[in-house]
């Protein structure tokens, strides 16, 4: 008897479904796996023949052939034991009259009968439920990433017991109760803005950054707190919403760093170390594609300390990303496209030894050692750096101050507002942020006064600005301006964003 | 038109490769300058030839426009070669050098007083980075500046410095007493600083540690006779050192253009003051009063928002009167 069962791999962030055929047939007892699946599926034979004697049911003496369709998909991975398992069942006969044709079987087996939870659970939901599927049997430790789906049965497994006592109806196993989604209720990091001690200009233009959605570079010595000023980042930016979250919790599915609650609820903050490799920056593999760093950092910040310690070659493969919000990755097994829009944040000493350009203290770096420091990051990257700042050093009295700064709520709620009129200004076309905007943007939305373009100008011959300059600091006046709530660019906007520039060509 | 006594000088110092004291014995001969034979005079007319296919010309000590103040110095070099505005050579000269880890803000005071004492003086320095970059930086733009190479005419030391010699050589003049393709030896910074000495009248000294080079260059100016100028710093800051010494033992202590101009007898300009009104005139003051601020120290003495306190700053510095130390710090220019 022929058995057909649903099940589903991962393409990317996409589910692609692949029907399970087992084949029960008199002969010679035997066991055989076709429709191109990879050592990982193959192993499954032992796992689901020792998983069905140990849950107390037969695995049949016969000879049996297993299909996957289509055959030209390479499957890979554990996930499909349990749709083997109940194929065989079914088609030995062992189910009765158990209707399994419209579920969607997802796990992997243990020897003892046992299911185990798999990667990307809730990416293969979406697709199924957009593919028509409405039941579906999953790992019970999978169940939280799947509560927020709606719209669908689902029933969490522990073992394969379970299972097939609900397929007969012995047992039937309870659906998944479904939540909804409170936008950091899951908050994982402590970091707010208020335990920030001083750095009343670094302050600033986190929030200016963070309402235009530009990208930040912060220039300090080691040691004053510049990572813990990037930590806070996630908190000043707008919650999450649910579309967000689930494109967010998707990602991290797939790459297998999904909390036990299931869904992300913050703004994600990674930070790779300098040593990181340009494969576990932007994505890559052996055959099947695991999303990069990038993309985990998609929807909140990537945070890069010590930039000019990163491998130059990983530095420029953010270019694209930072461009097109995506980045697309080819391997063997397929051409994979990940989302990657995220918030970059960098940090950075003055000169290898940290101490150029202060007053009191002594650089001891040579005019060489800079320019090589310096030079690891190319014109192009820091042309998509709208923001630099200098974080102070900090002293001891900063550090015992009783003074209480300002919380993350508040700055958030300028951000808000910020962002309100820039979701207006940006009505119909491609384009969120001030930070987006290219030269015909800039011309339609960033008019100056004649007196701010006087500034400009004169700025520019003052303190010999680059070319690229120019529209950097143009962004950042206009996010100012909508920060202060102004329609108009006014001068002191533009002196504001003239003076968070510090290296116009490195 | 070069004479038949500059092509012996031209042969013994590029040909035959004594451009020193040694040359000068050579050229010498009884009863005035040796006369070349015919082999000499066609190989140093070749190298002629050579050399102005690439634009160098070559002033011997001989030429009418060999610089004066040179030619008395001790050790002159018999031949320069040369490239740019070869009438700079006649202009007053002024020489102003630092060391190459220069403070962000002596580098802009030296840039301001370079490009102050550009309007009376050729600005004569070298091409390294620090001082001597703020003083090609602040003569740039008038392009009365030569530039004493420590290599070949037609290198470029430090090589990084590559677009800063071709914006030089389009506006200015680039001089060295070393042949084309020579490279640098550890003895041929301090050859140079001797030339930079002797053409000038003044030498401005913008930093230099204990053991700085540009404090050879003071030493050489001292030895033909030049004035001594630096620029005072604070006590502990080992890039000044240098400078403070210089003072102690007598060399004039800058802070201005006009420091110079006075040593010279010369009647400064008047200058149009950028001026500071309302709260920029307050920042400014505060600043001049109490020294390098931290943007929030200025907020909070002045009760001012912070922003508008960094927009304020922003104005003053396009105007040219505070400057960025680091650190969120500034201080006043003037």
């Amino acid at each position: 008897m022929i058995a057909k069962i649903i099940c589903y791999a991962l393409n990317g962030l996409e589910g692609v479904p692949v029907e399970v055929e087992a084949d029960v047939n008199k002969g010679v007892p035997s066991y055989d796996m076709v429709g191109l699946p990879d050592a990982a599926v193959k192993e499954s034979k032992e796992r689901v023949r020792s998983a069905l004697k140990n849950s107390g049911l037969l695995f049949p003496m016969n000879r049996i052939t297993i299909n996957f369709a289509p055959a030209d998909l390479k499957k890979e991975g554990a996930g499909f034991d349990l749709a083997i398992a109940v194929s065989l069942l079914k088609a030995s006969e062992q189910l009765l009259g158990a209707d399994v044709k419209d579920i969607v079987f997802l796990g992997e087996l243990a020897l003892t009968g046992d299911i185990r939870p798999i990667n990307g659970l809730l990416p293969i939901l979406i697709s199924a439920k957009s593919h028509g599927f409405t039941k579906f049997i999953i790992p019970a430790e999978n169940a939280e990433e799947a509560r927020y789906l709606g719209g669908a049965e689902i029933y969490p497994a522990a073992s394969l017991g379970d299972v097939v006592r609900h397929l007969v109806g012995m047992q039937p196993i309870l659906p998944l109760e479904m939540k909804e989604f409170v936008p950091g209720l899951h908050r994982k990091s402590s970091a707010d803005l208020k335990y920030v001690k001083g750095q009343p200009i670094a302050r600033r233009a986190l929030e200016i950054a963070v309402a235009g959605g530009h990208n930040l570079l912060m220039s300090g010595p080691p040691g004053t707190g510049k990572t813990m000023l990037a930590r806070c980042l996630p908190t000043v930016m707008p919650d999450l919403t649910f579309e967000e979250a689930l494109e967010i919790t998707k990602i991290h599915s797939v790459a297998g760093v999904l909390g036990e609650e299931g869904i992300v609820t913050e703004r994600p903050f990674r930070t790779p170390h300098h040593t990181a490799t340009t494969v576990s920056m932007c994505g890559g593999g052996n055959k099947i594609v695991h999303p990069g760093e990038i993309s985990l950092a998609h929807g909140g910040v990537l945070f890069l300390d010590e930039l000019p310690e990163y491998k130059r070659s990983t530095l420029e493969a953010l270019r694209q990303p930072l461009e097109d919000g995506c980045i697309t990755v080819s391997r063997a097994g397929g051409t994979f496209t990940y989302p990657a829009r995220f918030m970059l944040c960098a940090s950075m000493n003055p000169c290898p030894c940290g101490n150029y350009g202060s007053a009191d203290r002594i650089c001891t770096c040579t005019p060489a050692e800079i320019r090589r420091y310096r030079r690891k990051i190319s014109g192009p990257l820091l042309d998509r750096i709208d923001l630099q700042v200098e974080v102070d050093n900090i002293t001891y009295d900063d550090l015992t101050s009783e003074d209480v700064n300002e919380d993350s709520a508040a700055v958030q709620e300028r951000v808000n507002a910020a962002r309100r009129i820039q979701r207006a200004r940006f009505e119909g076309c491609d384009i969120h942020t001030n930070a987006e905007m290219g030269e015909k943007e800039i011309q339609e939305f960033c008019a100056l006064t004649r007196e701010g373009d006087k500034i400009l100008r004169d700025a520019f011959e003052r303190m010999k600005l680059s070319a690229r300059a120019r529209a950097r600091i143009i962004k950042v006046a206009r996010t100012i301006a909508d920060l202060d709530a102004s329609e108009e660019i006014l001068p002191k906007h533009v002196f504001e964003a003239v003076s968070y520039r510090l290296y116009d060509k490195l | 038109m070069i004479t038949p006594e500059e092509k012996v000088v031209i042969y013994e110092a590029a040909v035959a490769g004594n451009n020193n004291r040694a040359g000068l014995a050579a050229i010498r001969g009884e009863g005035g300058v040796r006369r070349l034979s015919p082999e000499e005079t066609a190989a140093a007319d070749r190298l002629i030839a050579s050399l102005r296919e690439k634009g160098i010309f070559l002033v011997t000590v001989l030429s009418e426009d060999y610089p004066e103040a040179l030619r008395y110095a001790p050790d002159p070099p018999l031949l320069l070669y040369g490239m740019g505005r070869r009438e700079l050579l006649r202009a007053r000269k002024f020489c102003i050098v630092g060391s190459r880890i220069t403070p962000p803000w002596a580098e802009k005071v030296g840039r301001r007083i370079s490009e102050e004492l550009s309007e009376r003086f050729t600005i004569v320095t070298g091409l390294a980075e620090g001082g001597d970059a703020a003083a090609i930086a602040g003569a740039l733009p008038r392009g009365d500046l030569i530039v004493v190479l420590p290599c070949g005419i037609d290198g470029c030391y430090p090589a990084a410095h590559a677009a800063l010699r071709e914006k030089v050589l389009a506006k200015g003049l680039l001089l060295s007493e070393y042949a084309p393709g020579t490279g640098t030896a550890k003895w041929s910074f301090h050859q140079r600083n001797r030339i930079l000495a002797g053409l000038s009248e003044g030498v401005l000294v913008l930093s230099a540690g204990k053991r700085s080079g540009a404090l050879i260059t003071a030493g050489r100016a001292l030895d033909c006779g030049r004035d001594v100028f630096a620029l005072p710093y604070n006590v502990g800051i080992s890039q000044g050192e240098g400078c403070n010494d210089l003072i102690k033992a007598g060399a004039y202590l800058v802070t201005s253009s006009s420091d110079v101009f006075a040593v010279y007898g010369i009647e400064p300009r008047e200058r149009e003051e950028a001026s500071a009104e309302g709260d920029e005139g307050r920042i400014l003051t505060y600043l001049r009063e109490n020294g390098e601020t931290h943007v929030a120290a200025l907020a909070g003495s002045l009760s001012l928002p912070i922003f508008e306190t960094s927009a304020l700053l922003s104005s003053l510095e396009i105007k040219g009167l505070v400057t960025k130390t680091g650190g969120n710090k500034y201080a006043a220019l003037s």
